[in-house]
């Protein structure tokens, strides 16, 4: 999963990506001004936008709109110090997904990304089961038939895009663009590294095989 | 308890009253008049029935030229029951004749023609005097020389009272019909006349925090009497507005100011303890989470210091003011800013002439000129120079000028660079560390002094503050 903050106090925005990184594995990009989080929105795809009201250049009520103007569906969470129920009518009514006053729990912060990025692509339990597979996106565990199994954080990273959604081909492209942040250098053959180490894990004592490859394509969770 | 006035019982009272008073001078004057009337056409009668009493006096048969009374003629009196009364003298010989009813004791006194009113029996009389009145009686070849005569006549003055009685009855009953139909009139007109206040109060009573439109009654505006009201009423809502939507800024602009840090802190915190951590990792969460919370001090000191130059400025507060020299406070406040201007290799020139004393609180002074100072500093590009002129005139208000050179500030900037948390762009950009509080504070200083602060774009390039403080006035 990658997020996109943009937040122009340089130390908030560093503890939320560092909690993000440290507690979700997730690939946080991080914007200081409108500007930025405007060129870092329209050239990329975010699972999640975490939005600050006040911004330098574009205020994020601008940012907004015209995130939701260019028709993208990334869910926005706006970071605000201002609570009366006018500005979050207003919030919510140009196209927020979610709010936070400031200052904030950095736990509630975080299940509110993770529930967000869950409805983004339509998954409404925390808990997601492929079959027999069973991922856990609160405490990042995995179970195959009752058997728990031990992933290194890419691999869960990339396990738990393709179980955000199932039946559907997921090419490298966009595995690479979700996984990493702005700053990696990106090499689409490290996913193919990733994909067999988690097929041997996965499919160990297993007769039924959960990740498929469309050749040419990418590849599919399911059953 | 105050005694409520009403502004329609007021009105209805005057018209009343001056109706009253006008029905009573009516009344007086018909009266007066009616009388006078009445009682002259009286007199008339009465001096023809005195020549008709004259003319029946003849002259004996014989040529003597004596005269007797001849009241066989005599009319009858217009009120029976209060026959008129007469008497007649003779040049010759005295009383000639009296009508059997006449007052006993009542003496005519001598002298000219007059007529005087008469009380007798409990009736007023009006008594007329007639002297030298001939003798109409003539014989052929009369060579007497002829008499003459004195008549008193007296008619009562019953009927006239009681006509002027009857028509001031009359003019009485006609002006309180009057009377009642003004007030109804005057009831009904001043009701009308004050509906227009009544709809301008309900659409005011409409006014509050939330909505600060006052819809104007067309026939409100229309009345040239309430136009004052509703215009200050407008000006009056502007206003209130304004400091409203200025004093809600600014509660939003401090809250935002004061939970980002409080934010940063708590996020700095969370983190920390969110896994354990190495103990290099513990002292730099808590030296920054130390560095956040000085912000936070800073911040407060700023705001608390911003309170009370407001406050003291809306006179809440009275402190120590000593005469002082502008001059020095201005010295002493460019050693402060030193270490700043040096870090961004930045001069300082200060041109002086001499003292210039002023009554005032030191620190007060110097905390503007610090203020100034610092922003001059901080928007001067790096190694430039701000230049600071302080110049105090006989007669005139002392002036300290504020010089940089930098970018300046945009024209349309310029009217918000003195409002609170206003920094440059809307950026809000913490690169330049200030809060947009200290010019603010300058603001509210200078203004406590009775002076002016404003802040223009210098002629070459930058931004020029100019403070003026009034020398001679009277703090």
């Amino acid at each position: 999963m990658r997020v996109l903050i943009v937040e122009d106090e340089p130390r908030l925005a560093e503890n939320i990506a560092r909690s993000l990184r440290e507690s979700a594995g997730y690939a946080v990009d991080v914007a200081a001004d409108g500007q930025e989080g405007w060129f870092l929105a329209e050239s990329n795809t975010y699972d999640v936008v975490l939005l600050d009201l006040m911004l330098p250049q574009m205020d994020g009520m601008q940012l907004l709109t015209r995130i939701r103007q260019a028709g993208q569906l990334t869910p926005v969470l706006v970071l605000t110090a201002r609570d009366e129920k006018e500005s979050v009518v207003a919030l919510l009514n140009a196209g927020a997904d979610d709010y936070l006053t400031k200052p904030f729990d950095l736990g509630e912060l975080l299940a509110r990304t993770k529930a967000l990025i869950r409805r983004g692509k339509g998954q409404p339990s925390p808990v997601l089961v492929i079959g027999d597979l069973q991922l856990n996106t609160v405490n990042r565990t995995v179970q195959r038939s009752g058997r728990t199994i031990m992933l290194t954080a890419m691999e869960y990273r990339v396990l738990e895009y393709l179980a955000h959604r199932p039946g559907a081909v997921v090419s490298k492209t966009e595995l690479l663009e979700h996984l990493y942040d702005y700053n990696w250098e990106k090499f689409s053959n490290v996913i193919e590294v990733y994909i067999s180490g988690l097929r041997r894990k996965l499919d160990n004592g297993s007769d039924q095989q959960l990740i498929h490859t469309v050749r040419g394509q990418g590849y599919i969770l399911q059953d | 308890m105050l005694r409520s006035k009403s502004i329609k019982g007021r009105l209805i009272a005057t018209v009343v009253v001056s109706q009253a008073l006008l029905a009573a001078g009516l009344l007086f004057a018909g009266v007066f008049y009616t009388r006078r009337r009445l009682v002259s056409t009286l007199d008339a009668g009465l001096q023809a029935r005195a020549m008709s009493v004259a003319a029946l006096v003849r002259y004996t048969e014989d040529a003597s030229g004596n005269v007797y009374f001849d009241d066989s003629l005599m009319p009858r009196s217009l009120d029976p029951d209060h026959p008129d009364f007469f008497a007649v003298w003779t040049e010759r010989s005295g009383l000639l004749t009296r009508s059997s009813n006449w007052p006993a004791g009542l003496e005519i006194p001598a002298g000219p023609d007059l007529h005087w009113d008469l009380t007798w029996a409990h009736v007023t009389y009006r008594v007329w005097r007639i002297s030298h009145v001939p003798v109409l009686d003539r014989e052929e070849g009369q060579s007497f020389r002829p008499q003459d005569l004195t008549i008193v006549y007296a008619a009562p003055l019953i009927q006239v009272h009681e006509q002027v009685r009857a028509a001031g009855v009359f003019i009485a009953l006609a002006s309180l019909a009057l009377l009642g139909a003004t007030f109804l009139l005057a009831l009904y007109g001043i009701r009308r006349g004050l509906l227009p206040l009544q709809r301008l109060a309900k659409q005011a009573a409409l006014v509050s925090a939330h909505n600060w439109e006052l819809r104007l009654p067309t026939d409100a505006e229309e009345t040239t009497e309430l136009r004052p009201l509703t215009q200050s009423m407008i000006t009056m809502l502007a206003r209130l507005e304004r400091s409203f939507v200025q004093q809600r800024e600014f509660l939003g602009n401090a809250a935002h100011e004061l939970k980002t840090p409080v934010a940063v802190l708590k996020s700095t915190l969370q983190s920390l303890l969110h896994r354990p951590r190495s103990s290099e990792e513990y002292r730099a969460g808590v030296q920054e989470s130390l560095e956040d919370l000085g912000r936070l001090e800073r911040l407060l000191q700023w705001m608390l210091r911003l309170a009370r130059a407001e406050q003291w400025a809306h006179g809440a507060l009275r402190r120590d003011i000593e005469l002082i020299d502008i001059t020095e406070t201005c010295e002493e406040a460019v050693e402060r800013i030193r270490s700043l201007a040096q870090s961004r290799h930045t001069r300082i020139h200060l041109a002086t002439n001499g003292k210039v004393l002023f009554r005032a609180d030191p620190e007060d002074l110097q905390l503007v000129w610090q203020n100034l100072l610092e922003n001059a500093v901080r928007y001067s590009p790096e190694g430039g120079v701000v230049e600071v002129a302080v110049t105090g005139t006989d007669g005139g208000p002392a002036r300290i000028i504020f010089e940089d050179h930098g970018v300046g500030i945009p024209a349309d900037e310029l009217p918000h660079v003195f409002e609170r948390f206003y920094r440059g762009d809307p950026s809000r950009t913490r690169a330049t560390g200030g809060f947009g509080l200290g010019l603010a504070i300058a603001k509210a200083l200078v203004e406590a002094y009775g002076g002016t602060i404003t802040a223009e774009n210098a002629p070459s390039q930058g931004t020029r503050m100019t403070v003026e403080l009034p020398l001679n006035g009277s703090n």
